[in-house]
């Protein structure tokens, strides 16, 4: 395993070559480096630090992986003891709240271009997870996405065309009913369809967070946001509710969704070929592939609208955690060396091994993704938007996640359901705003 | 009081007792204990009790002050504390009445049968105890499992023996509590069934004897004496059992993560949440003691009431 990492490691760098500045010249200074990268994707990070280690004599970087949830915890006593790592990765839910309350220092163009960290060069969205009020606070290293896998051969068997995935709603609702057939051999549109008595169906919908991801996707392809200008809750707007409405009306009125189900329920289904869609994170591939299915993956189809694309995504990023004043500079500029380093399109390429999604377009145009199954999503990765940008990410979707789910379960009506959800949200907000007004 | 404190004075003026000197060797024996107590205990209580009465956050420069609005917001209709701190207490209350006579008198009820020579009895013994030892994810995940409202074990048995359609036992409220408290129960019961399999053992076989010559019935001998003689360890067994039920975190956030709609969420998952996921500290705090009293209360209450029974059965 760890050899052929680094011949894939090495190799990489050759297809890849080490383009962009690592220009630290200064004087030998070592780094600490915190990341919760602590699965099978720790050696993988280890590795790389150590090449890092020994290819830049002048610089040593001492990793530390801890779990994310510990990082949440320490990261404001290590920050205001003014012993805070010098490098930190934070993800996409967390980085907002943590810049907004001045743990994380901003990262000024200027330091950028120096440390040769080209924005243009990642996928812009991803990016812009850490940016905050104009200003930039983070290098996306790792990404991971919520798209649409597909069972070929179940739609083979209904008389669709394997290799064409939806696009538009039109397109997946007509593979929803096609693909939805009661064990008489009725499809969904057929007189005498029974719905209680489904042998296939069309689409996966579940009641947990991942499930509420499918909302999140139509709620921003129908041109809806989760807060408004304000950053106050708003995933109650006319588009959001026409959006979702769509999707519950997949269980109740089109009956091409189960009702009541749960993602370890949809996972068997998917995996037996019994559903011919299945809307989650990417990071199932590797299940389906070791399973040798015949499947392929595309990204979530324009189900919510036709605004534009959209899909949820999670994202982990390199920061520099506020310091106490009398920071070494020296420290600051190799820190941003080794930002630099580790968000080059070779570094990118062999993270991908973890099972992220390239962090840039150059990584996913490699010869290596050209018959990889994710490549499916790969046309639409700059249109896959985190829950960031407001400091109170777990005030919003805590509430968003149990408005889906009683409007995915029959409890209330899409409207009230999402009604209910913003106002607990805004009420949450307006307490979590006095921590800030000090 | 002349009269009686007289002869007190008279021989304090008579004999004056030697100063007692200051013995410090117990102190010391204590100190190791005194010092983690103080370090793991009373710090943090004074610490998070501090963190509740201020606006608590490490990374703004100022901590104000802000007196009891953490706690005054438990107690304000409206808020999103009143409405889920007593939601998620009456949740775990819930539970609590649930599931503590079940494992009481099952545990009981299990260590009779277990306590007599039955065939292959330490093979159950350690059937019953070994789920025990399962970490709380590993059961949830199994209960989850056996109770899922499509591919559950127990919705494949109903409609393979009763052509029942599917209960959707994950995401209705009330029957969500069903895998919760049968895990439960399931999990922890072998730990109440030893302790009740010591105690039995403690029981005097003479008071049988002398009660089957007097012509008492099994119910009798059950009744006036198993019952009696085992007052005090039901007494621990209740009160750490209601303590436990009260902690309920880890089953409910894994098997039904709290839903639907908060309807199993448990006060310390809430609380949890508020303090990791909404970064509100302080109130989580706040919510902490004031939940933290409750459980005072009830075990005074629970203690002052068995204590008594044991006592007056003279066990």
């Amino acid at each position: 395993m760890n050899r052929t990492l680094r011949r894939t490691a090495l190799l990489t760098l050759l297809a890849l070559g080490t383009a962009g500045a690592q220009n630290y010249t200064g004087p030998k200074v070592q780094l600490s480096f915190l990341h919760g990268f602590t699965g099978p994707d720790r050696p993988v990070m280890e590795s790389l630090v150590k090449r890092f280690n020994d290819t830049h004599p002048n610089i040593q970087v001492r990793a530390q992986a801890q779990p994310w949830a510990t990082t949440w915890q320490q990261l404001p006593s290590l920050v205001a003891s003014g012993r805070a790592p010098d490098v930190a990765v934070i993800n996409e839910d967390q980085i907002t709240g943590f810049v907004a309350r001045g743990a994380v220092s901003p990262l000024t163009a200027a330091e950028l271009r120096t440390a040769g960290i080209d924005k243009a060069r990642f996928f812009g969205p991803l990016f812009a997870t850490a940016d905050y009020q104009g200003q930039s606070y983070g290098v996306p290293i790792s990404s991971v996405a919520y798209v649409m896998f597909y069972n070929k051969d179940l739609m083979r068997k209904v008389g669709l065309d394997p290799n064409k995935p939806p696009r538009t709603r039109a397109e997946f609702l007509q593979i929803a009913q096609r693909c939805t057939v009661d064990k008489s051999g009725k499809n969904s549109t057929q007189a005498g369809f029974d719905p209680r008595n489904l042998d296939t169906w069309g689409v996966s919908l579940y009641n947990n967070w991942v499930g509420a991801r499918a909302a999140y996707a139509a709620i921003l392809q129908n041109g809806g946001s989760l807060i408004d200008a304000k950053q106050n809750a708003a995933f109650n707007s006319p588009q959001a509710v026409s959006a979702v409405q769509f999707l519950v009306d997949l269980v109740q009125k089109q009956r091409v969704a189960r009702p009541n189900s749960t993602e370890e329920a949809e996972l068997a289904a998917f995996s037996q070929g019994k559903v011919c869609m299945f809307p989650s994170g990417q990071w199932y591939l590797d299940r389906f592939e070791t399973q040798k299915m015949n499947f392929g993956v595309t990204f979530m189809p324009r189900v919510g609208g036709t605004v534009r694309d959209a899909a949820w995504g999670g994202s982990s990023h390199l920061t520099l955690p506020r310091q106490r004043p009398g920071y070494d500079a020296n420290k600051r500029a190799a820190a941003l060396a080794f930002m630099s380093w580790l968000a080059q399109p070779a570094q990118n390429l062999t993270w991908t091994a973890t099972g992220s999604l390239p962090t840039q377009g150059a990584v996913a145009r490699n010869a290596k993704f050209e018959t990889a199954a994710i490549s499916g999503v790969f046309d639409r990765l700059n249109s896959v938007y985190a829950t960031s940008g407001f400091p109170w990410v777990g005030q919003v979707m805590v509430p968003f996640d149990q408005a889906w789910e009683a409007a995915y379960l029959g409890k209330k009506p899409v409207a009230q359901a999402l009604n209910d959800g913003v106002r607990e949200a805004n009420k949450q907000i307006e307490q979590a705003r006095k921590n800030f007004q000090q | 009081m002349t009269v009686t404190n007289a002869p007190s004075e008279v021989a304090t003026a008579r004999a004056p007792a030697p100063r007692p000197r200051l013995n410090i060797e117990p102190y010391l024996y204590l100190l190791p204990h005194a010092l983690l107590f103080f370090v793991f205990t009373i710090y943090p209580i004074g610490y998070g009790l501090y963190i509740s009465l201020h606006r608590w956050d490490l990374l703004s420069g100022r901590q104000p002050f802000v007196g009891g609005e953490f706690y005054r917001n438990i107690f304000t209709p409206g808020t999103p504390q009143a409405d889920f701190f007593w939601k998620t207490l009456w949740n775990t209350t819930f539970f609590t009445i649930v599931s503590v006579p079940l494992l009481v008198a099952a545990a009981l009820g299990l260590a009779l049968l277990l306590h007599k020579p039955i065939f292959g009895r330490a093979f159950f013994r350690a059937v019953f105890f070994m789920p025990g030892i399962l970490t709380v994810s590993v059961m949830g995940i199994l209960w989850r499992w056996m109770f899922d409202n499509q591919i559950g074990l127990v919705n494949a048995a109903r409609e393979l023996f009763f052509r029942a359609p599917p209960i959707p036992w994950l995401s209705t409220e009330g029957l969500a509590w069903v895998p919760i408290v049968v895990g439960t129960i399931w999990w922890t019961l072998g730990f109440n069934m030893t302790l009740y399999l010591a105690a039995l053992g403690n029981v005097p076989a003479s008071l049988y004897e002398a009660a089957s010559l007097d012509g008492a019935t099994p119910w009798q001998s059950f009744r006036f004496i198993t019952v009696p003689m085992l007052a005090p360890v039901t007494l621990f067994v209740l009160v750490t059992t209601a303590l436990a039920s009260f902690q309920l975190f880890g089953q409910s956030l894994v098997i039904t993560n709290g839903g639907p709609s908060r309807s199993t969420q448990s006060v310390i998952q809430y609380i949890t949440e508020e303090g990791f996921t909404n970064a509100q500290y302080s109130s989580a705090a706040a919510m902490g003691f004031v939940f933290g009293l409750f459980m005072l209360v009830l075990t005074a209450i629970q203690f002052r009431s068995m204590a008594r029974d044991v006592k007056e059965t003279g066990a």
